[in-house]
């Protein structure tokens, strides 16, 4: 272990964010939360099959006590709502994984008016899990990577929001407070 | 009673209206927006008490709305359809409130996703769209992809790192 410290000091990262991150890695509570089908796929990933609890990651009720916020599958404006007041809940550090392809680019609802397509526009995503719906086996690998990157130091979605609040702000209004119609009277005198 | 008896029967009472046997359950019922309330009263009173459902098409080359109307009898076990059609310009229609009470989230839905209004219904707020400044979403001339590639779509990440 200590020739771990030593490798990381040289990567910038100091002894004490090393053990810390090493902690952190290894407590994960998700938070239970679920926006969409996704979440059929959590029963078995949390149950005996797959059983999420050797990884050490749990369910949690409340967003004030959880680490991991898993959107699972596609956000409509309305939920879009719940979710931002939710994930500012959430005390840092906090880590989102957007749970398949309607994270990504709104999947089969693409063309939907009523359900967002990128979710990373609205709220600082560290990793996506593709698919539709991924299988259990993709959640396991997406959670070991984000505690590899936990342990790394590279999930630093936290941090994006915080330096980029400004932008991720207007996104948000720019949906939940627009003023006025997307289509003007040009497109109106068209038809 | 037979689905077609009933059928028969109130052809009968009002020799105005088309009527169809689609199944042996279920038949349908082509009213004009006029007379279509006379026809649900006496649907109601005899035994169609439950009111399964309201939905709207739009029959945009036709330039006119058609609401359905679907009824549930208890005692004859059967299902009929009640079909009205109304102008696609200013679309109204009177309201089934005072026959069947649990219309109104029906009627609301109808009220948002189509435009069509419902005279004599006191409560047409918005159920489900957040902020919504266009044109009803479910009528036929709303571009929903067009839509999504505004509201959604626009730029890159630009500004996030």
């Amino acid at each position: 272990m200590l020739n771990e410290i030593e490798q990381n000091r040289k990567e910038r990262q100091s002894a004490w964010e090393y053990v810390i991150n090493y902690f952190r890695k290894r407590s994960i509570w998700l938070l239970h939360y679920c926006t969409g089908c996704g979440a059929v796929e959590l029963p078995p990933v949390m149950t005996s099959r797959w059983d999420l609890e050797r990884f050490g990651v749990g369910p949690m009720a409340t967003p004030r006590q959880a680490d991991v916020f898993l959107v699972t599958g596609y956000a409509s404006i309305k939920t879009l709502k719940r979710m931002i007041r939710t994930y500012e809940q959430m005390p840092k550090p906090r880590w989102v994984i957007g749970f398949g392809a309607c994270t990504i680019n709104g999947g089969i609802y693409y063309k939907s008016y009523n359900v967002i397509n990128k979710l990373d526009r609205y709220i600082p995503v560290d990793i996506f899990i593709s698919g539709c719906m991924p299988r259990p086996e993709a959640i396991l690998a997406a959670l070991e990577e984000l505690r590899n990157m936990i342990q790394r130091g590279e999930a630093k979605g936290y941090d994006r929001y915080v330096k980029n609040y400004d932008w991720y702000k207007k996104n948000q209004k720019e949906i939940l407070e627009r003023e006025g119609s997307l289509f003007g009277e040009a497109d109106d005198e068209n038809k | 009673m037979k689905t077609s008896d009933i059928l028969n029967k109130t052809k009968e009472l009002f020799p105005y209206i088309a009527t169809e046997l689609f199944e042996e359950q279920q038949g349908r019922v082509y009213v004009c927006s006029d007379h279509f309330l006379n026809v649900l009263v006496y649907l109601r009173n005899s035994s169609f008490v439950h009111l399964a459902n309201i939905f709207a098409i739009d029959w945009i080359e036709e330039k006119e709305f058609e609401l359905n109307y679907n009824l549930w009898s208890y005692d004859h076990n059967s299902s009929i359809i009640v079909k009205v059609r109304i102008p696609r310009e200013k679309p109204e229609i009177p309201t089934v409130l005072d026959l069947w009470e649990h219309g109104q989230v029906y009627e609301q839905e109808i009220h948002e996703f189509f435009g069509i209004e419902f005279a004599g219904n006191p409560d047409l707020s918005p159920l489900f769209l957040h902020n919504w400044k266009e044109i009803p979403p479910m009528r036929k001339d709303f571009d929903t992809e067009e839509y999504s590639k505004r509201a959604f779509d626009v730029g890159e990440r630009e500004g996030a790192k």
